[in-house]
């Protein structure tokens, strides 16, 4: 009787033991993480949004494999964690040919949470308003200055 | 339509560099002293149409002015399409440098073809004749475009060639206006400075 009892037992709590493990395996969790990330808008010259496209984040230390891959949101929003210091770059493309780098300076005191941000190398965003309009009479100029120069030297000719 | 830096491979870029030096040698022997003005002219047009945004449905695109370009300068039009793109990379940074090459062809060479295949039925045609060839050759400059772009793009990378189709599909609602407004303004040079497509 003690011998099955015993058995009884060691089974039972064998069977504990092994369904507490399996929770242990496949559990999952989350909690309220404190650590920064790097947050991004892309966009279009056109001024819509790079909705879902996907992302790829290259770090300082591996310029060949992704840290980390995605998509952007709805907005064109895209964050990550940098882990280390140095000039990160986050490249997101479409299916059309259209793909927009952003490379951006991450200190040793925004990864101690000393600084308030990031640098980027460049806005990366299209020119708007009087800087718009003086580009693209800078170019026609340009366009015309150089017809003016070939159509001189064909007169010469 | 501008295919973005760092996309393509090597070779595909060196194709589109050789592709381009060739059309713009080739334009540049073919433009007259007398037309270099009207070919800046026309330059312009397509290096400003770039700013010019259409909403179509959830999305907007731009203006290329691919079709009229080549009614409009016929072989010289290769060399007006790189200085233009060359510009809209510097100012704007649509496209890129290395990858100018490869764009020149893309737009270069669909609106060469509208000036081979349409030129002369839209410069000799009359009323809805070179209306309907206008519009098109306005379509189908922007239908090549796009094939052009996903030749280079798929064999660039074996992923983007499933999305060849899904590019094709996606500039139809810009052929069509590209078409309406091709129509429209060679309509309108027709009646006002028919010389103009001389």
């Amino acid at each position: 009787m003690r011998t099955k009892i015993f058995i009884g037992l060691t089974l039972a709590v064998g069977l504990i033991l092994l369904s507490e493990c399996e929770i242990l395996a496949h559990g999952t969790g989350y909690r309220h993480s404190e650590i920064r990330a790097v947050s991004l808008e892309f966009m279009y010259s056109t001024g819509e949004m790079m909705s879902y496209r996907e992302a790829r984040v290259f770090s300082p230390n591996d310029e060949k494999f992704a840290y980390q891959t995605g998509r952007t949101d709805e907005k064109g929003r895209f964050a990550f964690v940098p882990d280390i210091a140095g000039t990160w770059r986050v490249i997101v493309r479409d299916e059309e040919g259209h793909q927009c780098t952003a490379e951006i300076d991450v200190t040793a005191e925004f990864l101690a949470g000393k600084s308030d941000g990031t640098q980027q190398h460049d806005d990366g965003t299209f020119p708007q308003g009087m800087e718009l309009f003086i580009r693209a009479l800078l170019g026609v100029s340009v366009i015309f200055n150089i017809a003016m120069i070939v159509r001189r030297r064909n007169a010469h000719q | 339509m501008h295919i973005s830096e760092g996309i393509l491979s090597g070779g595909m870029l060196a194709a589109g560099w050789a592709g381009t030096v060739a059309g713009v040698s080739f334009g540049l022997k073919h433009t007259e002293s007398d037309k270099i003005i009207r070919t800046a002219l026309v330059s312009s047009a397509f290096f400003l149409a770039s700013l010019v945004n259409i909403r179509i449905g959830p999305s907007s695109t731009h203006i290329s002015l691919l079709a009229p370009m080549g009614l409009l300068l016929g072989y010289s039009v290769f060399p007006a399409v790189f200085t233009a793109l060359l510009l809209q990379a510097v100012l704007f940074g649509f496209g890129g440098l290395v990858v100018l090459g490869a764009n020149t062809i893309v737009m270069g060479l669909p609106a060469l073809m509208c000036h081979v295949i349409f030129g002369k039925t839209v410069r000799d045609g009359r009323g809805k004749t070179a209306a309907l060839m206008s519009f098109i050759a306005g379509a189908f400059a922007v239908m090549m475009g796009a094939g052009l772009s996903g030749v280079f793009l798929g064999l660039s990378d074996r992923n983007f060639l499933g999305a060849v189709k899904l590019l094709m599909i996606a500039h139809v609602p810009l052929a069509l206006v590209e078409g309406v407004v091709t129509s429209f303004l060679i309509m309108w040079l027709k009646k006002s400075v028919p010389e103009f497509l001389s």
